[in-house]
């Protein structure tokens, strides 16, 4: 299938074709989620965080509890700045900071998001090792993998290529409403992230 | 000096709004949950200017300006942890009085203070001259550098206040009794 025939296939979604894989994919997962697809495969992946807790991460994990601090640590610090970056970004989009040049602020803030997310993702995937069994009991962790998995698709799906464009050429209004939901889309990944340790 | 630490903290356990703060899952929750994530307003754009001028990130966006324009919501997080901050202490005044891990964090946040204001100082003194090369003048790359290393500790150290191995109603080392500040025959912990 050669490029032409690609973009022709994807007129049909009109200007925005990533922006409508994103939300069937969000369709099929609140589906998942909602549907009875969920609860038939709830109890198969309990073996998958048991095998969790005997991989090496899961071993440190339990055993060292100042190795596990470490990394919630790192977890913090990592968490607190994918927040400074969005907050910044979509600050900007807000009309906030005007004097920066919008441009250089959105990429050079979603480079720093970026990798920001990687450290996020691998600190809690270690976490996760340590107390698998225990999270996956915990209604709030699936919470928050659902909006953590929401989060990525706006950010990739929704946000960037939007901001991608010139963004003097998109609708104001579709900007702002753009930034604050990647800011509330954040804002409950860390609050349900915060909440699992309260459970 | 760590008896009268000891005794202002019992006496502030003894105020009923610390017992109220401490036994409400809730409202203890949402402090804790509110102190952590300010992270995301303080630390984060903190480690947003201090990555510029190191030339780890945003290299397009003028460095002065950016620190100028991020000074005041940077401001407002801090604030509102200090807020937090000090009603988690209030919450249970004791404990943390006597935690390993929140002296080392009290101290390593007077060396950021100061570490903040020699930054600001040298920034402003040095101003435009290299607004838009990537990396800041090297006295003000080690002042930025500081500040991720102290902030990254003082974050560390805040989640092992969480942790009991040094807590004082365990056997400790005489080092660990003498830097937690415990008091011989305490009996409130």
């Amino acid at each position: 299938m050669n490029s032409s025939s690609v973009s022709s296939r994807f007129t049909v979604l009109g200007p925005y074709p990533r922006t409508a894989v994103a939300v069937l994919l969000l369709g099929a997962a609140l589906l998942f989620s909602f549907g009875g697809m969920r609860t038939s495969l709830y109890p198969e992946l309990l073996s998958v965080f048991e095998w969790m807790e005997t991989t090496w991460f899961g071993y440190v994990g339990k055993t060292w509890g100042g190795a596990f601090a470490l990394v919630q640590g790192g977890h913090l610090v990592s968490l607190g700045v994918l927040g400074g970056s969005v907050l910044f970004s979509d600050g900007r989009l807000l009309g906030l900071f005007s004097s920066l040049p919008i441009r250089d602020v959105i990429d050079g803030a979603h480079k720093v998001f970026v990798g920001a997310l990687i450290v996020v993702v691998a600190t809690g995937v270690f976490m996760v090792c340590g107390v698998a069994v225990k999270v996956y009991y915990l209604p709030v962790f699936w919470y928050k993998m659902l909006t953590l998995t929401v989060g990525v698709l706006f950010a990739f799906f929704v946000r960037k290529p939007l901001l991608d464009r010139n963004i003097d050429q998109v609708n104001p209004w579709v900007v702002r409403l753009v930034a604050v939901s990647s800011v509330m889309v954040w804002f409950t990944v860390a609050a349900t992230g915060r909440w699992i340790g309260f459970s | 000096m760590n008896q009268l630490i000891y005794d202002i903290a019992v006496w502030l356990d003894d105020t009923a709004w610390s017992t109220a703060i401490h036994e409400s899952y809730y409202l203890y929750n949402w402090i804790e949950a509110t102190h952590v994530l300010t992270l995301m307003l303080s630390l984060g754009i903190l480690f947003l200017i201090d990555m510029r001028m190191l030339g780890w990130a945003l290299p397009n966006v003028p460095a002065t300006r950016l620190a100028e324009k991020l000074n005041a919501p940077m401001l407002v997080g801090f604030v509102v942890m200090f807020i937090t901050g000090i009603l988690l202490f209030y919450a249970v005044p004791v404990r943390s009085a006597q935690s390993l891990w929140f002296r080392i964090k009290m101290v390593l946040l007077v060396v950021c203070a100061v570490n903040a204001y020699l930054f600001h100082k040298r920034m402003t003194q040095s101003l435009a001259s290299w607004e838009n090369e990537p990396k800041a003048p090297s006295a003000l790359r080690r002042g930025a550098a500081i500040s991720l290393a102290f902030w990254t500790v003082i974050v560390v150290c805040g989640r092992f206040i969480a942790y009991d191995w040094y807590d004082c109603d365990y056997g400790q080392t005489d080092l660990v009794r003498a830097l937690a500040g415990c008091i011989d025959g305490q009996t409130r912990f």
